[in-house]
């Protein structure tokens, strides 16, 4: 693998670079908020920001995303698909949001069927990661197999260190960019750079406050669906928003509609939808087969512990705490995760 | 706030003991030291998960349309601002007056737990909260911290009408000064002042980011219909794309669905997860309830009748 | 055969429309592109997603048999906003279909076997391309006895009627029952409920598969029937139903544990169903 060094006075250089030669996307702040935009330049860059409030995964899966357009008479019918994808990089985001993009990669990219709308999205960006400087309370990456300086999934990554990033250049697609931009990515004192990352990465995967283990949880799901814990407290306080849903990098639902924009003409939409919402699983005739918040809750805890990993041997929760953090009732997958290991030893 | 606590859980313990009811929602302690989360208590030792303190945002009233046809009777903990939920859910007849025990507690103040947090070593654990008046101290064992009210406290608790429980059965903790605050809606004045095409900027920036999770629908203790228009699929009449137009359909639909019940208790505004201020909409309908009918904030007595739920010949009729 | 696109459907035409009831209508469709229709490789069992267009789509069982010929028939009882648009269209008018998806039967390993077919209502539409497929003249001779035991709740409401009543018993070897729950002014044929009937004519185990397809009730009721007739778990087949978007295992919502109906399912044995978590 190779490395190159960027000095900190040449960021915003390569930044304008890149919001010209590409579609940039980046973390910016609107009021309060810290959100992944598309930027014209280093301007509007975010480059000191602890996890962002929503996940940059609407690069691949946009809340909402056009298929095709038709123009329909009854008698005629001509379906338009949209132009080709712009070429795109995601600049700044984190290890656990770029893990996430991974969970996403078997479910678009299956065997079975793929996603161009999803693949040609990935495959014209190029990733861009930022090492964790600090981990918050709600973070637990590191027990979701990631860690805050993890480069897993990045074509290239950037860890903050001193004056300089120090670059990991993961991929062919991230040494092709290293290469385009020569004039800023230099390969002097990437040693050292190399072992201070080390040390970094050493020392924030100590300041992790939130114990996490999955070990056993998912064997216990596995043999026992019906369990009393999901008649719990959780089950009774949960607001069935799609708070939890919608802020989770790996939450990848959605719903499909038409959109009419005429009399003959609309799109055909997909955007995001939440296993959280009653009418996700309703039927028309009105049977449910998750009617209650309780099999709804299970759901979604269940989705990320155990049948993402039965399907795609990953877990399907990244540790971002996203979900940690915004639920209005604090409902925390890993304090579930905790009470299902103490089940694990009652069953 | 020790003894509060104590009280609390004597009081809960004995309502379930004695089967005056069959559940108690409180607060317990969160997965954040600075954060709690609702619990729900059935049994009798049960009562030591309740706790409360200025972390206790929570509108617990809310849930108690959940257990509007289950059997027994329950006890709910709630602050002032909560407490005008609980006469509008009366007055709207939610929940019948002999099903539910009221535990007031009068409340200095809620904080934001985030921004709390931050200030906190990550990982401690709570020792002692003390209430200062201005100020509130947070013991931990990794140190102890202050919080200056004026910077911490939610929106909503700046301006509090209502700091004592306007409606309960029983009360626990000490009575806290009702204060007037002249600058009550400020923020809606400053928001006033703005050209139209300002306050169309404002607007369309604050709900062009929500992503209609409807934390803030779901959350609202007042929002009781069975089915809310937002969800129906025959006719849909939102879709769940969420751009600028659809967006603003249903902000203002939820803001004149509430307008005349919602009784301010801020809950939409602090769950959402985009920071929008809903409460801003909220309030400016309450300000000018108030100065078009001299209405009150909704739940604030028994028995209010919303302006905008009755006709009266003398009302003003610009419109019409 | 691979859609690259998977999310778009192909224009196809309506070029018949028969009237089974009240509320149920059989749609045969060719699509305009005559190489997709002959490449579409549809199996018994499998569904399509239907497109009208304002609409959006819903996930429609193949009630044909790809034995029949180069077209595929679509039987939509009409529930809600699509269905009853699907219901108001003509001969000539277009719609959109993406598929085929899901496992179909495994009508490979049914070879050598007696079948016996178990419908409730609207659900004969999924199980009669398989019936069709083992009484086609291609296929007949893999196949043993093919028995289909049919109720409806009236007369009105029996689906295939002509298939029920002359094309199915003119063939050789098959047994056809057909039941309504009531009584009826004009009903020769047997009157009761499906598990009760299932009993009377207690079909015996022996090298049989069961397929049986129907609303959750008559399921819940008519599994016990079987077993005690002496099938076992593996011998009985049941296809589900559950809220589908996508078709491709993405959208999310039609998951029964780990299992996404649209792409693992919708037909399983109830052997497998027991290691399925009860949520459907
Ligand atoms: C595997 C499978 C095979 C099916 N085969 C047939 C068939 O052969 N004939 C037939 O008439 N019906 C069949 N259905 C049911 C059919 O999909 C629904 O009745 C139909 O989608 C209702 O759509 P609607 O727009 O009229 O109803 P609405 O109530 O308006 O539903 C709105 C949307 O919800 C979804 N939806 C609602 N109910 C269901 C459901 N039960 N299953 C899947 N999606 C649903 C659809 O996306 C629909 O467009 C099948 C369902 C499944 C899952
Ligand atoms: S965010 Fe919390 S309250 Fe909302 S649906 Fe998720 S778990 Fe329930
Ligand atoms: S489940 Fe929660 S913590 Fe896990 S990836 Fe999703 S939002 Fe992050
Ligand atoms: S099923 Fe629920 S938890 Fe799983 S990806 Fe979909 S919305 Fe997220
Ligand atoms: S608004 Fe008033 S009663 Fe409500 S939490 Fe704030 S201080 Fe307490
Ligand atoms: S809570 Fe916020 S993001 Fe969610 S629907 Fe309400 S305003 Fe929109
Ligand atoms: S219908 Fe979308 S996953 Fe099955």
């Amino acid at each position: 693998m190779e490395s190159r060094v960027v000095n900190k006075g040449q960021i915003s250089e390569l930044l304008d670079k890149l919001a010209k030669d590409y579609n940039l996307i980046a973390p910016i702040k609107e009021e309060t908020m810290t959100l992944f935009r598309r930027v014209s330049g280093a301007q509007d860059v975010l480059l000191d920001y602890n996890n962002s409030d929503i996940s940059p995964k609407g690069c691949f899966l946009p809340q909402n995303e056009k298929t095709f357009s038709y123009m329909y008479t009854g008698d005629t019918l001509e379906i338009n698909k949209p132009e080709g994808v712009q070429k795109t990089v995601l600049f700044g985001a984190r290890p656990c949001d770029i893990k996430a993009i991974l969970t996403f990669d078997p479910v678009f990219e299956g065997v079975k069927f793929g996603d161009e709308y999803y693949s040609n999205k990935r495959k014209s960006t190029v990733i861009i990661g930022l090492s964790c400087s600090k981990v918050l309370s709600t973070c637990f990456c590191y027990a979701m197999g990631g860690g805050p300086c993890d480069g897993t999934g990045s074509d290239l990554l950037l860890t903050e260190i001193g004056d300089k990033y120090y670059v990991e250049v993961n991929t062919e697609k991230g040494k092709a960019l290293v290469d385009a931009y020569s004039q800023i990515f230099s390969s002097q004192g990437a040693e050292q750079l190399a072992k201070d990352k080390e040390e970094l990465a050493k020392k924030l995967s100590g300041e992790f406050v939130r114990k996490v283990d999955l070990t056993g949880v998912k064997e216990v799901l596995d043999g026992n669906f019906e369990l009393p814990y999901w008649d719990g407290d959780n089950a009774k306080k949960c607001i069935g928003c799609g708070t939890c849903t919608y802020v989770c990098p790996t939450c990848h639902c959605f719903d499909i509609f038409d959109y009419p924009t005429g009399d003959f003409t609309g799109d055909r939409l997909r955007c995001w939808d939440s296993c959280m919402f009653p009418e996700y699983t309703l039927e028309a005739g009105g049977h449910n087969p998750r009617p209650t918040r309780k099999e709804r809750i299970r759901n979604r805890f269940m989705h990320k512990i155990k049948y993402h990993l039965d399907r795609y041997n990953m877990v399907g929760c990244v540790g971002c705490g996203r979900c940690v953090n915004k639920c209005p009732v604090n409902i925390d997958i890993t304090k579930i995760i905790n009470d299902l290991k103490e089940v694990a030893q009652n069953v | 706030m020790m003894d509060v606590i104590q009280q609390l859980r004597e009081q809960a313990k004995k309502l379930l003991e004695e089967k005056k009811v069959d559940l108690v929602i409180g607060f317990g302690q969160g997965t954040e030291l600075a954060r709690t989360t609702p619990v729900f208590i059935d049994s009798p030792e049960g009562v030591s998960k309740l706790t409360w303190g200025p972390f206790c945002a929570n509108n617990l009233a809310k849930y108690l349309t959940d257990y509007k046809n289950a059997p027994g009777n329950i006890a709910v903990v709630v602050k002032g601002c909560d407490s005008r939920s609980i006469n509008r859910l009366l007055d709207d007849n939610q929940i019948s007056r002999d099903k539910v025990v009221i535990i007031g507690v009068p409340c200095s103040g809620q904080l934001e737990w985030q921004k709390v947090s931050a200030e906190i070593k990550p990982g401690a654990s709570l020792k002692e909260v003390v209430d200062n008046g201005d100020s509130v101290s947070v013991k931990t064992d990794a140190g102890d911290y202050k919080f200056d009210k004026k910077d911490y406290l939610l929106h909503r608790c700046l301006v509090c009408e209502n700091p004592n429980p306007v409606v309960s059965d029983l009360t626990i903790g000490k009575e806290q000064p009702v204060k007037n605050y002249e600058d009550r809606f400020a923020e809606v004045q400053a928001l006033e002042q703005m050209s139209t095409e300002e306050k169309n900027a404002y607007w369309d920036k604050q709900f062009s980011r929500c992503l209609r999770c409807y934390a803030c629908r779901n959350v609202c203790s007042v929002c009781t219909c069975q089915t809310c228009v937002f969800d129906q699929m025959l006719p849909m009449w939102v879709s769940k794309r969420t751009n600028l137009s659809e967006n603003t359909a249903f902000h203002l639909t939820r803001a004149f669905h509430v307008a005349g019940r919602c009784v301010d208790c801020g809950e939409c505004d602090r769950v959402c997860p985009m920071d929008i201020p809903l409460r801003k909409l909220n309030q400016k309908i309450h300000k000018d309830l108030g100065d078009l009918f001299e209405s009150p904030t909704p739940g604030t007595k028994p028995g209010l009748v919303s302006p905008l739920g009755e006709f009266s010949p003398g009302d003003p009729e610009e419109f019409m | 055969m691979s859609n690259p696109t998977a999310l778009t459907p192909y224009p196809a035409t309506i070029t018949k429309i028969d009237v089974e009831a009240s509320d149920t209508k059989t749609f045969t469709v060719v699509f305009d592109d005559p190489e997709i229709m002959e490449n579409f490789g549809n199996q018994p069992g499998q569904v399509c997603m239907l497109s009208a267009f304002g609409e959006g789509e819903s996930t429609i069982s193949i009630t044909s048999s790809p034995t029949r010929g180069k077209f595929l028939e679509f039987c939509v009882r009409r529930v809600g906003r699509l269905t009853s648009v699907l219901h108001q269209m003509e001969v000539g008018q277009k719609i959109g279909v993406r598929g085929p998806y899901g496992n179909g039967f495994p009508y490979e390993t049914m070879k050598g076997k007696d079948l016996f077919f178990v419908g409730g209502g609207s659900a004969l539409a999924p199980i009669r391309s398989l019936i069709d497929y083992a009484l086609s003249e291609q296929y007949r001779s893999d196949y043993g006895k093919v028995e289909i035991l049919y109720g409806a709740r009236s007369m009105d409401d029996i689906l295939f009627k002509s298939d029920l009543a002359e094309r199915w018993p003119k063939i050789h070897n098959t047994g056809i029952y057909t039941t309504i729950d009531r009584e009826e002014e004009g009903w020769k044929g047997h009157v009761g409920f499906v598990p009760s009937y299932v009993e009377e004519v207690a079909p015996s185990p022996e090298n049989k598969i069961a397929i049986v397809a129907g609303p959750p009730i008559m399921i819940k009721f008519t599994l016990p029937v079987f077993a005690k007739l002496g099938f076992k778990d593996d011998q009985i087949i049941t296809t589900l139903e559950m809220r589908m978007k996508c078709c491709l295992g993405k959208c999310g919502r039609c998951n029964i544990g780990s299992k996404f109906i649209c792409v693992d399912g919708p037909v399983f044995s109830l052997a497998q169903l027991k290691q399925m978590p009860q949520e459907y």
